[in-house]
């Protein structure tokens, strides 16, 4: 507790006259209990995002914005609360998403600006800064609309400056905000009608809630793992998507519709199920519930058991999670199927370093891979099997990778058929070179264009350093994620985002219009998305795809047309 | 300078200048969004801030596809790229919402910063 506020005890009375200070590591710690009571609570605020545009993101905006707020501050030891606070706004600026993130990011701008040059807060400077926060955010629009986040910004301003004439305490205050905002959330359908249409609440005003609920629940050291009580319509529940995210513990999804016996104590039945497993959906139907959680394997009769306690069931419904995903993850080993070429045409081999190139390959009429790239070139032999397979005479090889050029040109010279190879030496260029392809064209014709074809591409690769070394300039230790460009080394850094930015930077992109990022297989799809948005933040005009590389050694390969 | 929609009992026109108020108040509802300029550049200069904010938005039409162009002075302080693609969804959203068309594109052209306060 001493860390968050300056004095040892947290009063056990809610008022006490103490004169409490925060400095600027409790600050810090309070940020933190904000983000995480927020993100629990993130789905609920999605849920209820139907203004402006009913894109059911502000929650996921609100929780990226605190979290850009919270990295600018999570290795410093500052204990200046304003500096802090600056610190805090900067990294919500930057970080800002959505309408409601761009909105938040002012409330702290404002908020940090109302602690300029502060050690520490106190209660009047906290409700200064309130204040503050308020003014600047209402700068930054000309009609306000009332019932949003903007009408909760400003009832908690009101209820921290009427609290200051009964307490002088942080965290009183703090519970006293939190109530307001509560009751100021709760009022937003009577101002904003379109949200009364929906039968919800303003989501913005409900992630800023949640935020200041959590600094206090942080406070009093209560649980912040299961989303607050909330009962919606059965037709409101989304359970599709909550299979989209199966984490361990989560065998089990059971879906039982009962009636309580006596009306439901939320609190109670939401931290009693807490316990016994995640993804806690209650939903209200005429004269029913219905409950939606997901259990590990040995809970997996608790559900019914203890709803049979409080209610009468009607129906269960229990699907095992686990061996769906067992099944799902199958189906990406079946076999590539590649397209045949004909006796007479020509045939394309490719060189592919993953199962996600195999099937790219695939799709743009390769007529066979040969598994190889980085540490793992294929043996010539490997390459004649590959020519030997298919059943035409005239065969063009893409080695993909500037070691394998040899094994592919000595194949090309033992075989007794004819071939050509296309000195790839990334995959980026065979991919390049493989649209130019024509089974029934010129050979010559179709070779010398795809060795013209290498030029229209430009290749990155981003990859961990195996040791250290200092190369073009480039100081890498060993471990850190480095970026190829063409080959070259040109940009370290110590994660793989920052990598790729840095890469961009230090290639010419001028006359390029489209980045695709072929993913591997060390790095999570999420990973790759958040890396994708980050670029087409920095580089709006071009076109980013995103495709499944599977490659093994590089977390991304990145090619540039 | 109307769009034309079929209708049994005759035909529905919808002026650009209609469209033109209903993005240019959605606009202005908009965060971060705290005027209009004039689209035409030498005007828009001059008079920073156009007093009729309808001046601020063009609309092109194809077909039943909308084109929006929008010209607009944002408050100094807010992240710039996230206030522009608020704008261009929320006018999307609202144009199509009430007129019952198809926008394909809006533009949002930031004409300035307006400086509240400086950090």
């Amino acid at each position: 507790m001493s860390e968050i506020i300056a004095h040892e005890h947290y009063p056990s009375t809610s008022i006490n006259d103490s004169n409490q200070t925060l400095n600027g590591l409790g600050f810090k710690n309070l940020i933190l209990a904000g983000l995480t009571w927020l993100k629990t609570n993130q789905q609920i605020v999605n849920s209820l995002n139907v203004f402006p545009v009913p894109d059911g993101d502000t929650g996921t905006n609100m929780v990226l914005t605190m979290q850009a707020a919270y990295e600018e501050i999570e290795e410093s030891e500052e204990n200046n609360i304003g500096k802090v606070a600056h610190a805090v706004a900067q990294g919500a600026l930057m970080g800002a998403r959505g309408n409601s993130g761009v909105i938040l990011s002012q409330l702290w701008r404002g908020f940090a600006r109302g602690l300029d040059n502060q050690d520490a807060m106190d209660a009047p400077s906290f409700a200064r800064a309130l204040e503050e926060a308020k003014n600047t955010a209402y700068k930054g629009v000309v009609k306000p609309v009332k019932g949003t986040i903007l009408t909760v910004a400003k009832d908690i301003s009101i209820s921290a400056h009427e609290s200051l004439e009964r307490t002088k305490a942080i965290d009183v205050m703090l519970e006293t905000i939190v109530a307001a905002a509560d009751k100021s959330v709760s009022h937003t359908p009577e101002l904003l009608p379109i949200l009364k249409q929906a039968g919800v609440v303003d989501s913005g005003g409900k992630g800023l809630y949640f935020i200041l609920d959590g600094m206090l629940r942080y406070i009093k050291g209560m649980n912040m793992d299961v989303p607050e009580a909330s009962i919606q319509l059965i037709s409101t529940l989304n359970l599709e998507n909550t299979k989209e995210m199966i984490e361990p513990g989560q065998d089990y999804e059971i879906i039982l519709d009962f009636s309580p016996i006596s009306s439901l104590d939320m609190d109670s039945f939401y931290s009693d199920l807490g316990e016994i497993g995640t993804s806690i959906q209650i939903g209200e139907g005429e004269g029913f519930y219905r409950l939606h959680i997901h259990v590990p394997k040995e809970n997996k009769n608790r559900p019914i058991e203890y709803v049979e306690k409080i209610g009468t069931v009607f129906s269960e419904k229990t699907e095992n999670l686990m061996a769906q995903m067992e099944q799902r993850k199958k189906k990406p080993d079946e076999e590539v199927i590649f397209n045949p070429v004909e006796a007479g045409m020509i045939g394309l081999i490719a060189v592919s370093p993953g199962l996600g190139f195999d099937r790219i390959f695939a799709s743009l009429d390769v007529n066979a891979v040969v598994k190889g790239g980085q540490t793992m070139n294929p043996s010539t032999e490997e390459i004649l099997q590959a020519v030997d397979s298919l059943p035409t005479d005239r065969i063009i090889i893409l080695p993909n990778n500037k070691n394998i050029i040899l094994a592919a040109q000595t194949a090309a010279t033992v075989s007794t058929k004819k071939i050509a190879v296309v000195p790839t030496r990334s995959v980026p260029q065979g991919l390049a070179a493989t649209l130019k392809m024509n089974p029934s064209g010129d050979f010559d014709a179709i070779y010398s264009e795809m060795c013209d074809a290498l030029n229209e591409v430009e290749t990155g690769e981003i990859t961990q350093a195996t040791r250290s070394v200092e190369v073009n300039g480039v100081d890498v230790k060993e471990g850190e994620v480095i970026a190829l460009h063409n080959g070259n080394l040109v940009y370290s850094s110590d994660n793989p985002e920052d990598a790729c930015l840095g890469l961009l930077g230090k290639i010419d992109l001028k006359d390029h219009e489209r980045i695709t990022l072929f993913w591997g297989a060390t790095l999570e799809k999420d990973e790759v998305d958040k890396i994708a948005s980050l670029i087409q933040e920095k580089y709006p005009s071009y076109a980013i795809e995103i495709h499944e590389g599977g490659q093994p050694h590089y977390q991304l390969i990145l090619s540039i047309e | 300078m109307t769009d034309n929609i079929d209708n049994p009992l005759g035909n529905i026109f919808i002026t650009h200048r209609a469209i033109a108020t209903i993005a240019a108040q959605t606009a202005l509802t908009s965060y971060g969004v705290v005027g209009f300029t004039s689209r035409d550049f030498l005007r828009g200069i001059m008079n920073l801030v156009v007093r009729d904010q309808a001046y601020g938005v063009e609309i092109v039409v194809n077909g039943d596809q909308i084109g929006i162009d929008i010209y607009i002075v944002i408050e100094y302080g807010v992240r710039i790229t996230e206030v522009a693609s608020s704008v261009a969804s929320s006018i999307k959203f609202t144009v199509e919402k009430y007129t019952g068309l198809t926008v394909d594109r809006v533009d949002v052209h930031i004409r300035g910063l307006r400086i509240s306060n400086m950090d």
